[in-house]
């Protein structure tokens, strides 16, 4: 499994440049054109990155985070869920880039290797930002009642973070 | 919602922040203000006394025994902790030494009385300091972000023009058909739609949200209520937050380099179990009756 995982991302380079060259795509060309959304988009998130980061690094070095932690901390923890995990639930709901901020601080913090960061990356990457998903596609169609979209939607994000702690336990504890 | 969170957050810092170094000078912490007095004993060399604290002895650096006005204590671990803490949070951006200022000298009795410096503020000026180095950060960490999108979007770019996506849109059709029974048979927000869970089971959330907005359009064109969700939206939705991810985010690849490749098989169980989840309620909450 080891070794498929490492491969999934240079095989899937060489079968999209495969078949692009199969089917004649001017390939360079064609790479570059899409190429170029990649530094406007990033750049469009500095502001969130900003504003969640500065907001989230004031949180923690306040020493608030850790009597929160403290408090409910040992619940989570009783069910196996380590507390330092518990903004990432929270926030990912709400923003995407808020979230990346939340993971990049725990990255920062306790190092890609360490079981904490890798529950909160499988989360990041299981669950989505679902009200502001919510809140693009139903704005964009002008619809105001949601019925039970959000419902459902938090539903998938809850059933996300406790598979994600769960199977990086199994997976790597 | 989340200008209540963002706002509580900060507030909440600065109160906390607030609070606890009031305390400090409540219970006077850090002994601010109060002289401290020492026996020393002379050394082998005459710019070094040794102090008597309690039952440790610390070594101390002194120009002249008799003139000076200052010590220079050099910070390690043999300190008592209080010490070591004042010395942490000192004003001088010299950390590894302590200075400390000689209220009194008695050669005679070989008593020495210290002033330490006055810490004040610890928590309001570290949440300064964290502001200001992760707003820093916030931009190094978007423009690293850049590089990787960029080869992301452009190996995207290939697919689209190849004809790759189109591909895995016929090889969606049977699904679709299950998922979403309302909408007729060629309609064409099944090619959005499909377009759309294909970016997001690869993980492009930027590529996914113009067509999600598209899909959403051409259901709202087949929706008889326009102020109300349809089912399809429903369902829509859903599967667009519950999503199954064969290939990690973007964001998370450029985040985590790659070590991602190991959390791909974990990813892909846990986004099954919420896609099982999301796609079981929408169905139940769009039978008949309901």
């Amino acid at each position: 499994m080891q070794h498929l995982t490492a491969l999934i991302i240079p095989l899937l380079i060489l079968f999209i440049m495969g078949h692009g060259l199969y089917k004649r795509v001017a390939v360079y060309e064609e790479f570059v054109e899409g190429a170029k959304e990649g530094f406007t988009t990033a750049v469009r998130i500095i502001p969130y990155l900003v504003a969640i980061l500065f907001a989230i690094a004031m949180f923690r070095a306040s020493g608030a985070m850790e009597i929160l932690i403290d408090w409910v901390g040992p619940a989570f923890s009783r069910v196996g869920i380590p507390p330092e995990s518990l903004p990432m639930a929270i926030i990912r709901p709400m923003t995407g880039s808020g979230s990346v901020g939340v993971l990049a601080e725990l990255i920062q913090t306790y190092g890609e290797d360490s079981i904490i960061v890798k529950i909160a990356a499988t989360m990041f990457g299981s669950t989505e930002t679902t009200l502001y998903v919510l809140a693009v596609y139903f704005g964009a169609v002008g619809i105001r009642k949601t019925r039970y979209a959000l419902t459902v939607g938090l539903m998938a994000d809850f059933t996300g973070f406790i598979a994600a702690v769960v199977v990086c336990y199994w997976f790597f504890a | 919602m989340l200008n209540y969170i963002w706002a509580g957050l900060v507030i909440l810092s600065i109160v906390f922040a607030l609070g606890h170094d009031l305390q400090d000078e409540w219970e006077g912490t850090y002994n601010n203000g109060s002289p401290i007095q020492l026996s020393y004993t002379k050394s082998d060399t005459p710019q070094d006394i040794k102090l008597q604290y309690r039952d440790q002895s610390i070594d101390v650096r002194i120009d002249d025994l008799n003139n000076s006005r200052e010590v220079t204590i050099i910070v390690d671990n043999g300190l008592p902790t209080l010490w070591q803490r004042i010395a942490k949070h000192q004003s001088s951006k010299d950390k590894s030494t302590l200075r400390a200022q000689i209220i009194n000298r008695d050669p005679s009795e070989k008593q020495i009385t210290l002033l330490l410096p006055e810490v004040h503020w610890i928590k309001i000026r570290a949440i300064s300091q964290a502001a200001f180095d992760m707003a820093e950060f916030a931009v190094k960490l978007a423009i690293g972000l850049a590089g990787i999108m960029a080869l992301w979007l452009g190996l995207m770019q290939i697919a689209e023009k190849s004809g790759l996506i189109l591909v895995f849109v016929k090889l969606l059709r049977p699904l679709l058909r299950w998922l979403f029974p309302d909408i007729p048979k060629d309609h064409p927000a099944l090619g959005s739609i499909s377009l759309n869970l294909a970016a997001n089971v690869l993980g492009l959330g930027n590529a996914a949200t113009p067509l999600g907005i598209k899909a959403m359009q051409q259901l709202q064109s087949l929706n008889t209520q326009k102020d109300q969700a349809s089912n399809a939206m429903c369902m829509f939705l859903a599967l667009n937050t519950s999503s199954v991810q064969l290939l990690p985010p973007v964001t998370l690849i450029a985040l985590m380099g790659t070590q991602v490749s190991e959390l791909i098989i974990p990813i892909i169980l846990a986004t099954t179990a919420s896609t099982l989840v999301a796609v079981t309620a929408a169905k139940l909450y769009a039978r008949p009756g309901r």
